[in-house]
């Protein structure tokens, strides 16, 4: 690791103000950034502390809006009891990533900023070709070893994978992320993920010296009945071989789908919204065959490198499965 | 470059070794000395058979077990190692100098300003080692992963920046980086072959038949604590701190890699945290350590971070094995044909000894089995729990599972429909086989009989349900060992052995030994292991520590009540004096005239009446007439290690494996919901500590069965996922209830006080178990490991 | 070139002032500067919970916190779990009991995991206590018996509480 200039700041516009020096990186729960800068990954001169800011941890269900404060951890998002009974979902992707330490680590914002887990990203010394790193030198992911390398979103010039699952959920019921910089911005969560086209080293649409402050999830019906079901090998504390956000909203007859919210992690670049799949649903009663046939469409375009084409035979299933589950067909 | 000299094994050894030379069940206790112990961890209760609480769980539950490389020493450098990023070929340059220029660097040492390591003698020839490969001594790049530097700064944080900093151009070799690489070489280890009657035209008259291939992945051991040491050397001696399950071996080991004589190194090996096998021989990263000591003349400490504990030593190679089994129709085996490949490094040789199982499990009047070794750019791969054992009873359980259903027959009652009666192997006696009890046992306890059998016929929900079973054996090697009891005056009772105690539970059974057999309560006896400053001990590995311990310890009690019994008669100031000899009885930690069982006196009375301070007593298990160079052989090497079939018979620990799974329909996710195994360990000194050594092999197997598989970039020999979040090992969450069964008798045939192995025999045969289990629930043979989702979805 | 900082950290109840290089993690500055060992590392990566502390009462994982970013914020290791005279924690207690480790090495981690895990009241079950101490990596497998370690300390100090 690179020796740094730490400093710790007691309010935002301080973080804002530190956050123009060049090669700054604000530093809240660490599980990432600490993680990449021993990995010589992340080689920042000056890390900006934020832990400490006051008022950015708050947590508010009203009515038609859930604001989640960015410096919230996200165990305590997980475990709030109004988040667990008006948003299932957001509290299912929490609580199934990570361990239980890590979630009291991790910030919310510093969740959206989680980096890929791509093994040859994150072997600097042995890979210096990964345009995500070094734009431009190529991938070594493309002929390498790709298990768990993305078969949806993709290009030739990087197959990381979005690793995370909170996002997902967000990506499903139109989260909005709130950004403090030079001015407030508010950035729909679907376009805050950049795909990685020929420029991988873009991940989202954060300036320089801006802060995600906090994020918004409109209050939605599907909410309410959402589910997040994450597919791994290992029982727990794994990333996901496949996952999927889903939350239904049933017309007054209880089977015909009024609303439908699916998102993919675990497969694509980013956080993979099929909204073709949710129109194909939309206005349909729903029975397995149905929610079968639909889901087979979520890999369309999905493309193997290899050793991920199983996830190209697993995404349908996990789509299915998961909607079955909030349409109590299971 | 494959040196075929290196087949040149002594045949005796590698037999040896195929008899099952092993890794080492879980992790042990340190009754440790004062220089790296506050307080010596003390036994509280009962004799040997009760379920004592482990001796030196206070110390470890506090965070108070002090750890090798958790000793404080004065003016402590730190060393970091830098590996190789390519897999062949040779190292043109290594430019340090922006390295060296960072403040605080002490000095990075390559080949190119060689400090000598001198190449280690291997078990196989004799030594202490379990790779003759020593560091930064040429330009040869052998695979990905090796060490090539040693960054030496006064903080961690500056050598690990150092380390990143090194410039290192390869000029790329030819590399040969898979098993099946066709343009790998295998090669034949003629003398593991096992073959009688004529296997060919047996299977080729047979009935039925079944003709498979099973692979297993490469797999790391992986313990807790990583690979670590710190030498200090000081005028012309040199100690090291060294998570080692041998340190015997270690000493030899390092005073090769120095060249100065064994006297002048000491090895101390406090408590250490988990080895599986691994931490047999002093590895690479050891000697540079020791090296850098010297040359600095002041202490080093050297951690290998986490991945590199994937390369700087080797956990079990990827094995092939190809096995056809011919039968009757009614279901009795007439021929077994077996061929293993498994990986070696490029110019080192490493039998994973795919045969130990399928050789003696199952009568058959015909059998040949031939092992080969395939050179590949990798570490040299080592010993992990199990080994051979456990690809071999992979394999065979799985394909006699495949027979029962080809012959329409459950898979238990044909297992019994082929008892092998004596060793088939070499027709000798069993001591001891208690594997019917086992099968009957486990049946019983997961249901086995309530089963249907049919593939694919039971499901809860979604969830495909499958029972599967099979069964496995550990063969008993032993060394001969010394022991030391040591009494004084307070009424403390010691015992030391050189032994170390992974978690395995040596120093909670040594106190238990001595306590009964010298009659004193437990809780004054001290146990003080794993330092070469004390009597010499074979290595924890192998399932033999426990016994070869045991057995010495009792010599020394028997030595010591005779012992104290002739001081009471004979020392003038003994009050016991007036008696002779005859009229003196020894019991329950007192001498007493015979006659008058009140009159006695404890021991420390006796020795505070002849005016000892201490009275020490050794006892031991070498040969009658055994010399120094033997005696030192036994702690050094494996010259005096004594197979499974000493004295004409046959002397194996044996288990029955029994799980349930539920298979998800669609994301052919596996999570197995119970697992059952009965176990024949021969007397069990201390069921709670035994019990659970069975768990924690079956856990193992579990995460080998499901998860666990290396992955190497083929085209540069890398493993990819070197590390806890790439390279799976079991959670919590993965572990179903265990229930685990004893069905031993004492053995007295096996061993001095009739206890057999029980560290490895946990993970043997769980593999073949699951897949057998996965079969039964998907109708799905998936024939390599691990068996993750992508093979079923 | 590596700056150092002083530092005042706030171990077990007792006040340290460190000159720590500022690249220093919590677990390291325990380890090599504190001597204070109990807490080990296994990865140094967050993925294996062998150097799982206590900082304000949660469990965090002491190798990807700067030893920094802890000033002003109480930190509890293993060694500060038992009570000033020695007396052992229930959960210190159960996993002896219990039989719940075999090397040890794990097994700080393991019992800082389980208080916590029992004070945030995820011992409801043996499925939610297997999830929530699944950030703790045991290669002994002993897994079933801190299972039942947990279980028993937690009705423990339910009962003592009342």
């Amino acid at each position: 690791m690179r020796t740094f200039d730490y400093v710790r700041v007691e309010n935002t516009s301080a973080a804002i103000s530190e956050a123009a020096k060049p090669e700054t990186r604000f530093l809240a729960g660490g599980t990432t950034l600490l993680d990449l800068m021993k990995l010589n990954v992340e080689r920042p001169a000056h890390l900006v502390d934020i832990t400490r800011l006051p008022g950015l941890d708050t947590i508010e269900v009203s009515t038609d809006v859930i604001r989640i404060g960015a410096l919230a951890k996200m165990s305590k998002v997980a475990a709030h009891a109004d988040i667990m009974d008006a948003a299932p979902v957001l509290s299912e992707s929490l609580w199934r990533a990570a361990s239980a330490q890590l979630r009291n680590m991790a910030s919310i914002g510093g969740n959206l900023m989680q980096r890929t887990r791509c093994t040859y990203f994150r072997d600097p010394g042995a890979y210096p070709n990964c345009n995500k790193r070094n734009p431009g030198s190529g991938c070594a992911a493309l002929e390498g070893i790709n298990r768990n390398h993305a078969v949806l979103g993709i290009s030739d010039a990087c197959i990381a994978i979005y690793p995370g699952d909170f996002a997902v959920s967000l990506v499903a019921f139109d989260g909005t992320v709130l950004v403090r910089g030079k001015v407030e911005r508010r950035i729909p969560i679907d376009e805050f993920y950049l795909l990685p086209r020929q420029t991988p080293n873009l991940e989202h649409q954060l300036s320089p010296g801006e802060m995600i402050v906090g994020i918004e999830i409109p209050r939605v019906a599907a909410l309410k009945r959402s589910h997040y079901l994450k597919v791994r090998d290992r029982a727990s504390y794994e990333f996901a071989a496949a996952s999927a956000a889903v939350g239904i909203e049933f017309e007054a007859d209880g089977k015909t789908v009024r609303d439908v919210r699916i998102a993919l992690g675990g497969v694509a670049t980013k956080p993979w919204r099929l909204r073709a799949v949710e129109e194909a649903l939309k206005g349909k009663p729903i029975d397995e065959a149905t929610l079968r046939t639909a889901a087979a469409t979520a890999v369309d375009g999905a493309k193997s490198s290899g050793h991920n084409a199983f996830k190209i035979e697993l995404t349908p299933k996990v789509v299915a499965r998961a909607l079955m589950t909030v349409g109590d067909i299971a | 470059m494959t040196n075929n000299k290196q087949l040149e094994l002594n045949r005796r050894t590698v037999m040896k070794l195929g008899a099952g030379v092993a890794a080492v069940a879980g992790a042990g206790v340190n009754l440790a000395p004062n220089a790296f112990a506050s307080e010596p961890a003390a036994t509280k209760a009962a004799s040997l058979g009760s379920r004592v609480s482990r001796a030196e769980g206070p110390l470890k539950v506090a965070g108070k077990a002090r750890y090798a490389i958790e000793q404080k020493l004065e003016n402590m450098a730190y060393g970091v190692t830098v590996q190789a990023t390519r897999p062949a070929g040779r190292i043109v340059n290594i430019d340090a100098s922006v390295a060296k220029a960072l403040p605080g660097v002490i000095d990075v040492y390559t080949f190119q300003n060689t400090l000598k390591i001198n190449k280690p003698t291997v078990y196989s020839k004799g030594g202490g080692a379990t790779e003759e490969f020593t560091p930064i001594q040429d330009d040869l790049v052998r695979f990905n992963g090796m060490h090539i530097a040693l960054v030496v700064a006064e903080t961690f944080e500056t050598a690990t920046e150092a380390a990143s900093l090194l410039k290192v151009d390869y000029e790329d070799g030819d590399a040969i980086l898979d098993i099946n690489d066709p343009e790998a070489k295998p090669m034949l280890i003629e003398p593991m072959g096992v073959a009688w009657g004529d296997a060919k035209v047996g299977l080729d008259n047979a009935e039925v038949k079944i003709d498979v291939t099973y692979t297993t992945a490469r797999e790391y051991n992986v313990p807790m604590e990583p690979h670590a040491t710190i030498a200090s050397w000081e005028n012309g001696k040199i100690t090291v701190w060294e998570p080692s399950q041998w340190v015997g071996g270690a000493r030899s080991v390092v005073a090769e890699f120095l060249g100065i004589d064994i006297e002048n190194v000491r090895v101390i090996s406090p408590y250490v945290g988990g080895g599986f096998g691994s931490k047999i021989g002093a590895h690479p990263h050891v000697g540079l350590a020791c090296v850098a000591s010297r040359q600095l003349n002041r202490p080093v400490k050297v951690s290998l971070t986490r991945p590199q504990t994937f390369t700087g030593l080797g956990g079990r190679p990827a094995t092939r094995q190809t096995l056809s089994i011919g039968a009757s129709k009614d279901g009795t085996i007439t021929s077994i044909v077996h061929e293993s490949w498994n990986e070696t490094a490029i110019d080192e040789v490493h039998v994973e000894a795919c045969n130990n199982v399928t050789k003696i499990m199952y009568a058959t009047p015909n059998f040949s089995s031939r092992l080969n070794v395939v050179p590949v750019n990798t570490v040299q791969p080592g010993w992990k729990r199990g080994p051979g054992e456990n690809p071999s009873a992979y394999a065979l359980e799985s394909a006699i599972d495949e027979l029962a259903y080809a012959l329409n027959m459950d898979p238990v009652t044909l297992r019994l429909a082929n008892w092998a009666d004596v060793d088939p192997s070499n027709n000798m006696p069993w001591t001891t086989r208690q594997l019917r009890e086992a099968y009957a046992a486990g049946a019983e306890a997961i249901g086995w009989w309530n089963r249907n059998p049919a593939p694919r016929s039971m499901r809860e929900g979604r969830e495909l349900i499958g029972y599967g079973m099979a069964a496995g054996s550990y063969p008993m090697i032993r060394t001969p060992s010394e022991a030391k009891i040591v009494f004084h005056t307070s009424g403390q009772v010691e015992v030391l052995s050189a032994a170390t105690d992974m978690g395995t539970g040596t120093y909670t059974i040594l106190a238990q030994t001595a306590a009964d057999y010298l009659g004193v309560p437990v809780e004054t006896v001290t146990v003080r292991l794993g330092d070469t400053s004390l009597p010499r001990s074979a290595l924890a590995g192998g399932s033999q520590q426990a016994n070869n311990l045991t057995g010495a310890l009792v010599k020394a009690a028997e030595n010591a009540r005779t012992a104290l019994v002739r001081l009471a008669a004979s020392d003038p100031k003994s009050p016991l004096q007036s008696l002779k000899l005859p009229e003196l009885t020894f019991e329950k930690g007192t001498i007493r005239p015979t006659r008058r069982p009140a009159g006695g006196i404890s021991i420390a009375e006796l020795l505070k009446a002849v005016g000892k301070d201490r009275l020490e007593i050794e006892g031991n298990t070498f040969a009658s007439g055994a010399t120094e160079d033997m005696k030192n052989a036994a702690d050094r090497s494996f010259a005096q290690l004594k197979g499974a079939t000493e004295g004409s018979v046959s002397a194996h620990s044996w288990c029955a494996q029994f799980v349930e799974v539920g298979v998800d329909e669609d994301f052919g996710t596996i999570r197995v919901k119970r697992m059952v195994a009965a176990f024949d360990s021969g007397r069990i000194f201390n069921p709670k500590l035994a019990e659970s050594q069975w768990i924690s092999g079956m856990v193992m197997g579990l995460g080998q069965t499901l998860l666990e598989e290396g992955y190497v970039d083929q085209r540069d020999g890398r493993t990819v996922n070197a590390n806890f979040a790439d390279y799976a090992i079991p959670v919590n969450a993965d572990i179903p209830e265990i229930q685990v069964i004893s069905v031993g008798i004492p053995d007295m045939q096996a061993t001095a006080l009739g206890g057999k192995g029980v560290g490895e025999i946990g993970v043997v045969g769980v593999a073949p178990a699951i897949g057998n289990a996965v079969f039964h629930a998907t109708g799905r043979r998936i024939r390599s490991l691990p068996i993750t989702l992508e093979k079923l979805v | 070139m590596s700056a150092a900082r002083q530092l005042s950290l706030e171990i077990n109840g007792t006040r340290r002032d460190l000159n720590l290089d500022i690249r220093t993690t919590l677990l390291d500055a325990l380890r090599e500067h504190v001597d204070l060992p109990g807490t080990k590392k296994g990865c140094d990566h967050g993925q294996c919970g062998a150097c799982t502390v206590h900082v304000d009462g949660e469990r965090v994982l002491s190798c990807l916190t700067l030893a920094a970013q802890v000033e002003g914020r109480p930190v509890t290791t293993i060694e500060g779990l038992q009570t000033a005279d020695g007396v052992l924690h229930a959960v210190q207690t159960a996993f002896i009991e219990h039989d719940a480790f075999q090397c040890g090495y794990c097994t700080p981690g393991q019992i800082m995991s389980a208080v916590a895990c029992i004070r945030e009241g995820h011992t409801g079950s043996d499925d939610q206590i297997r999830e929530y101490m699944s950030g703790n990596l045991c290669r002994c497998g002993a897994y079933p018996h801190i299972v039942a370690a947990v279980r028993d300390a937690s009705s423990s100090l339910k009962e003592a509480a009342l």
